[in-house]
């Protein structure tokens, strides 16, 4: 029967820097395998939308520009993702990629959550469409446009 | 007002509050408040707004936690603050000065009584339970040194302290014990936090209390915290003569009062009232038939 | 809720909102002085229809709704899921894939009962147990980031195995956490067995006889700890257990101090599986291809959560829907132990009896039963199914 049997851990404290990482004074790198915003590569997609049908919360969607050529572009709800990469185990081209450096992912407004993937091209296209509808509701239906 | 009253005091109080508060977190391998922290606290809690419980006799929760701070600053008076003189001093004011620091403490159990919540009708219960218990030990304890000087005045036993540091320290060892101990309990610091268990009341009498009345029984809590220490440093390890002295001994029994925060689990009630009525009594009263033994023998060192 | 005067006896709520609890859930204690003379629960506060959820989305994606039932507890929920379905679906599951969840179960048991120690001793005022035990506690976190990438809900599984693989380096740094972790919990048993302060705030509290504790229906480290060998991962092993058996560990105190020693005992086993599955992982493929349909039929998945025997029931239609899971989890089953035990004991020793069933109120709040009395019918599935529609539709 012991009284203050922590003493030692505590004596030791006393010259030991604390165990608290000051963040963001210091920030350690996130481990490799470290599941951050995901990441599209447009080049090798071929249109399957298997990564669409496992989301547990709708947060992908393809809007096909032009199916035959190849053109998509991928719209990802940051805010809705609950970064379990399955969408990246289900791709079979390996288009799909959980970031382990792009983790600081807070924003103060709504915009930055919506995010499209594609070729720069493909984006800017889509992005005039956007703006030409200017319906406030950038519902693009899922077929050409 | 300047010094050694008010300001100084509640000044003081502060950097004291963000020392343990520092010291426990590094005992704990954690980082700590900056220095900043209890004044910020305190500036942020005048500036909020005070909910008025329903129920609650009005007059009462307004006055409590001024009537407390005021007791508390006026021990100060009496004490020799950072060295220097007390400002008033009169035969008996040992008395006067430990009384008012029961009235902080009856006015925080008054004001957990006072609301219809039931955790802080169990806080109050609590914190006046814990007062019967370790008054008289404290009370004894404090008593050995002025039984030693011969004096109720706190002036003169600091003066004999001084005189004879290592009489009191070597003689009264339980003295000090009790002493140091009480000071936890009175200021209700873990292992005796009890009447405010976050964990099991809320935050015992002080729940209803938010705002002013909260930055006012804090400060108050703060106060006590300077008080007492300079008083156990200055009856027991040898007086307190000129500033530097003040730092180093209250400083010194912070430490170890840190250092005892930290190590135990939280007693209960029951089990605080079982060890002062029991252990802290019994060393009480063989510290004052040691000083007894000593007067009657005139022994020196 | 009568205050009566002569019997000086009043209700003391603790919760929804209440420092002692993490999560909502409502107590109430009738008190006289600081002795508890009767206690009541209320639980419901978390519920998120999640049973009701699994039936609009696919297999798949219910793995990652069921994994998010419970933070701590997640990777079982979803171990569970998987094991039933891939049942259903008559898969062989790959020997690597297995051991790699069983790996991820016991590491989520570590950092499970570690969380556990030190929200225990907090609520008994012991914050430098607390603090200490859940720095440790980073160690595991952190390898379980390295491991899956994320420090809770690792989403290992995916129907017919796992989704990452286990290298050499990150089996050294496994073993070097567990080297670590070892000593470090061994000085924590000597602290909850040995510190003076400790022992009296919870030898003798909260004793449950072995009889009461099957009468009740403890599961668990709670059972347990009043002598009960029950453990899943023995009666019926799933996963890798058969290969890896576990040693159930069981101390006859029943008491509060009981299941502290029950805990930390469990902590030294897993380690010692630990380091066995690391040395003996089995080589091969991570998963089998699964079917998006699963095949008609019914089954019954248990696995051993941190908590106790966690029960899933599946039903499937045929379709790639879910047609019924239900979830049965151990807390719901521990409750009963504190409501006829707390009777006798001081209020103070409410949040140390609350917190030593380990309880978790999101796993828990599946089901909220009113008490009628009166008016209250047998219905079977279909008919409250048609009666949950027509209800809306009136």
């Amino acid at each position: 029967m012991k009284l203050g049997s922590m003493i030692g851990d505590v004596f030791r404290s006393l010259f030991r820097r604390p165990a608290t990482e000051l963040y963001p004074a210091e920030k350690r790198p996130a481990p490799e395998r470290f599941r951050g915003k995901l990441v599209y590569d447009p080049v090798k997609c071929s249109g399957c939308q298997l990564c669409i049908k496992d989301c547990p919360s709708e947060a992908i969607e393809l809007i096909v520009l032009d199916k035959v050529n190849k053109k998509f572009v991928l719209r990802y709800h940051q805010d809705r993702c609950t970064y379990c990469a399955q969408c990246v185990v289900n791709c079979r081209f390996s288009c799909l990629e959980m970031s382990n450096e792009l983790w600081e992912l807070a924003a103060v407004r709504k915009e930055p959550f919506e995010i499209y993937y594609g070729k720069d091209e493909d984006v800017a296209f889509l992005m005039e469409k956007i703006a030409k509808d200017n319906s406030g509701d950038a519902k693009i239906p899922a077929d050409a446009p | 007002m300047f010094f050694p009253g008010g300001l100084f005091v509640i000044a003081a109080g502060l950097v004291y509050e963000w020392i343990d508060r520092k010291l426990v977190a590094r005992l704990q391998n954690r980082v700590g408040p900056r220095w900043f922290q209890p004044l910020a606290d305190l500036v942020k809690l005048l500036a909020k707004e005070e909910i008025t419980p329903e129920g609650v006799n009005r007059s009462l929760f307004y006055l409590l936690p001024v009537v407390a701070l005021a007791a508390a600053l006026c021990t100060a008076l009496y004490i020799p603050m950072a060295g220097f003189a007390p400002s008033y001093s009169f035969r008996g004011d040992l008395i006067v000065a430990l009384y008012m620091l029961s009235v902080l403490t009856i006015c925080m159990g008054v004001a957990g009584a006072n609301t219809l919540d039931r955790f802080s009708l169990l806080g109050a219960t609590r914190t006046l339970t814990q007062m019967f218990s370790y008054e008289a030990p404290f009370l004894l304890a404090l008593l050995g040194p002025a039984i030693a000087a011969g004096s109720w005045q706190i002036n003169e036993i600091n003066a004999y302290a001084h005189a004879h540091p290592w009489d009191i320290l070597v003689f009264q060892v339980f003295g000090l014990a009790v002493a140091l101990v009480g000071t936890m309990g009175k200021l209700e610091l873990p292992p005796f936090d009890a009447p405010e268990a976050e964990t099991e009341i809320v935050a015992g009498a002080m729940t209803e209390y938010s705002g002013r009345g909260y930055a006012l029984f804090r400060l108050g809590k703060n106060v006590e915290l300077i008080i007492a220490l300079t008083l156990v440093a200055s009856f027991y390890l040898g007086g307190i003569s000129n500033p530097l002295d003040f730092l180093l001994k209250t400083l010194g029994l912070l430490l170890i009062m840190a250092v005892l925060q930290s190590l135990f689990a939280r007693l209960r009630i029951d089990q605080t009232v079982g060890l002062w009525w029991r252990l802290g009594a019994l060393l009480a009263l063989v510290n004052i038939l040691v000083v007894f033994f000593i007067r009657m023998k005139g022994i020196h060192l | 809720m009568d205050n009566q005067v002569e019997a000086r006896k009043f209700i003391v709520p603790i919760g929804p909102q209440h420092p002692a609890l993490k999560e909502p859930g409502h107590f109430e204690f009738s008190v006289e002085g600081e002795v508890v003379t009767g206690a009541s629960v209320r639980l419901g506060y978390v519920h998120r229809g999640i049973e009701k959820a699994a039936e609009s989305r696919n297999w798949t994606q219910n793995l990652y709704l069921f994994e998010r039932i419970c933070g701590i507890c997640s990777h079982v929920h979803a171990t569970a899921l998987t094991l039933g379905v891939e049942k259903l679906a008559n898969l062989q599951v790959p020997p690597r894939a297995q051991a790699i969840r069983t790996l991820m179960g016991e590491l989520e048991r570590i950092h499970s009962h570690l969380l556990w120690l030190g929200v225990a001793a907090h609520e008994g005022g012991f914050d430098t147990l607390f603090m200490y035990s859940w720095r440790d506690r980073e160690t595991v976190m952190d390898l379980l980031e390295s491991i899956s990438g994320n420090r809770v809900h690792y989403s290992a599984n995916i129907i017919g195995g796992v989704k990452f693989d286990i290298d050499d380096q990150r089996k050294d740094a496994i073993l070097r956490g567990m080297d670590f972790l070892e000593p470090r919990t061994r000085h924590y048993l000597d602290v909850v067995t040995g510190d003076r302060t400790f022992i009296a705030r919870t030898r003798g509290i909260g004793g449950m006889t072995r009889e009461q504790a099957e009468l009740l229906g403890a599961v668990g480290p709670t059972a347990r700890a009043s002598g009960v060998t029950r453990d899943v991962r023995v009666d019926s092993p799933y996963a890798a257990y058969p290969d890896f058996p576990v040693n159930v560990v069981t101390d006859e105190g029943g008491d509060l101090a009981a299941r502290f020693v029950v805990r930390i005992k469990e902590l030294f086993e897993t380690y010692r599986l630990v380091r066995e599955i690391l040395a003996k992982l089995p080589p091969g493929e991570l998963a089998v291809r699964a079917l998006r349909r699963v095949p008609a039929g019914e089954t019954v998945s248990r696995v051993e959560a941190p908590r106790g025997e966690l029960f899933y029931f599946l039903k499937s239609a045929g379709a790639d829907k879910p047609d019924r899971v239900k979830v049965r989890t151990p807390s719901l089953c521990n409750w009963a132990t504190v409501t006829q035990v707390a009777v006798g004991h001081k209020l103070a020793d409410m949040p140390m009896l609350l917190s030593g069933i380990d309880p978790c109120f999101s796993c828990n709040d599946r089901l909220v039963r009113v008490n009628r009395g009166r008016d209250s019918e047998l219905m079977s599935w279909e008919a409250l199914r048609r009666y949950g529609i027509e209800y809306y539709q009136k």
